[in-house]
């Protein structure tokens, strides 16, 4: 489908079709998951994330602008969902368990596998997710869109509305916290 | 080597290919030990996290999402019909046109119901009112007149699914796209008529053909025969052919049986 084509199935989906609305989501659901999936790291809960964000944008389509761009629009969306999932989920945990990172992420003691080994493990993935799992709904979302994204710090602070300062402070932080929880791999590495 | 050494913020951001200074901070990391230590530490961590695998999701991922949230969109404001009128006003008066003249036909050779025998007035043989009745049996024959267009539609639509199956593999579709697009719109107005009517199973083949309609209609019309092979399969695998031949026969045979009252005429009278 060609930029005219694209544009036209738009106007119509803003003009209340739901059918053009149907072309829309059958075009977008794939990135969408990627990047939900991304952003939470959970099949399950990026399956919510795509449902409510294209329920999201069918609801604001009114306030969509035409000359900005869909797909940048809806990745937003995204975006905002999967925080809101994330901040929901992290209320619900904090309610239920007590779990710490230091926990999920202690090294066990004496001599493991080699850390070109380590590498290639699911133990090194496992750790990660649980580093990545301590990070709060805001620093993951904002890690996530610069460090697998590639989005710019400008780009993160429109997508989760915020100022520039805030999603550089996001990304910062998360960074921290990263390196903190993942320092034992790396001094193994070292 | 300058005495200032940057921050973990700085380098981070140096990282990314962003920030301010990045020729003093690539300068300042080939003299200082301290710094050019801390960055390779933050590179070493960044580089540890590769993109997380996304499962994969199908062709028809995109279908299943729309299955999944077309009931839960809200209502919008405008009229029911405006949407139809704005978006294709040419195939939509083709429709109603087509629909008209098939209720006409349907009307010109469907047979006459007999007259109600004495002592049972209120009655037509197949069991709708006469008088009182005239609005149930009105709706039996609208029904009927549903029955004989939809049993038309599918004839029609199996033979676009038809030619595609039996199209060679790599080629123009435009033709079969164009007939599809007509019928689109003609099978979504069904749709909502069978749904109406309660005939759920009707309703369901038709959405299932409006997948097929559409998966092909938004194909390129030179199509690969990769593609070609895709859309194949998926009909193939929703056994819809199958399932269009077996629909049209059955609503055949139901425009042939005897007229009987049916379950949405309930103030209708059986002695």
């Amino acid at each position: 489908m060609d930029a005219t084509e694209a544009a036209a199935v738009l106007a119509r989906a803003r003009q209340g079709d739901s059918e053009a609305f149907r072309e829309l989501v059958e075009r977008h659901s794939r990135s969408v998951f990627r990047l939900a999936y991304r952003m939470t790291g959970n099949e399950q809960d990026a399956e919510d994330v795509v449902q409510e964000s294209f329920l999201r944008a069918y609801r604001q389509l009114g306030r969509f602008e035409s000359r900005a761009n869909f797909g940048t629009w809806l990745y937003r969306i995204v975006s905002n969902c999967s925080v809101d999932l994330m901040r929901a989920k992290q209320a619900r945990h904090d309610q239920v368990h007590g779990d710490s990172l230091d926990d999920a992420v202690e090294l066990p003691a004496g001599d493991g596998p080699g850390p070109e080994r380590m590498a290639q493990s699911a133990e090194i993935e496992r750790r990660v997710q649980a580093a990545l799992g301590e990070l709060s709904p805001l620093e993951r979302a904002a890690f996530t869109l610069r460090h697998y994204e590639g989005r710019s710090i400008e780009e993160i602070s429109a997508a989760l509305n915020l100022g520039t300062s805030a999603a550089k402070h996001s990304v910062f932080r998360a960074v921290k916290k990263l390196r903190i929880a993942l320092a034992p791999l790396r001094s193994q590495e070292s | 080597m300058s005495a200032r050494h940057y921050s973990e913020d700085d380098l981070t951001l140096y990282y990314y290919g962003e920030g301010r200074r990045r020729d003093a901070i690539e300068q300042h990391l080939a003299a200082c030990a301290t710094c050019a230590s801390l960055y390779r530490d933050i590179a070493g961590t960044l580089g540890m996290l590769a993109a997380p695998e996304a499962p994969e999701r199908g062709e028809q991922y995109g279908l299943e999402v729309w299955q999944r949230i077309r009931h839960k969109l809200p209502e919008r404001p405008e009229p029911w019909w405006a949407s139809f009128f704005q978006r294709d006003r040419l195939t939509l008066a083709a429709a109603a046109a087509m629909l008209v003249l098939v209720a006409f036909i349907a009307g010109r050779v469907w047979p006459r119901q007999p007259v109600a025998p004495a002592g049972n007035p209120g009655l037509t043989a197949g069991g709708a009112t006469t008088g009182g009745g005239n609005a149930a049996a009105g709706d039996t024959r609208q029904q009927r007149i549903l029955l004989t267009s939809v049993a038309e539609h599918l004839d029609r639509t199996e033979r676009v699914l038809t030619d595609i199956m039996n199209a060679p593999d790599t080629g123009d579709i435009s033709n079969a796209q164009r007939w599809a697009d007509d019928l689109l719109t003609t099978s979504r107005l069904y749709r909502q008529d069978a749904e109406d009517a309660g005939e759920q199973s009707v309703a369901a083949v038709l959405d299932a053909l409006e997948r097929s309609l559409l998966e092909i209609v938004n194909s390129p019309s030179k199509i690969t025969a990769a593609d070609l092979e895709q859309i194949r399969r998926r009909i193939d695998a929703a056994a819809l052919l199958f399932k269009v031949r077996v629909m049209s026969d059955e609503l055949r045979q139901r425009e042939l049986a005897p007229q009987r009252s049916t379950p949405r005429n309930p103030t209708q009278k059986v002695s």
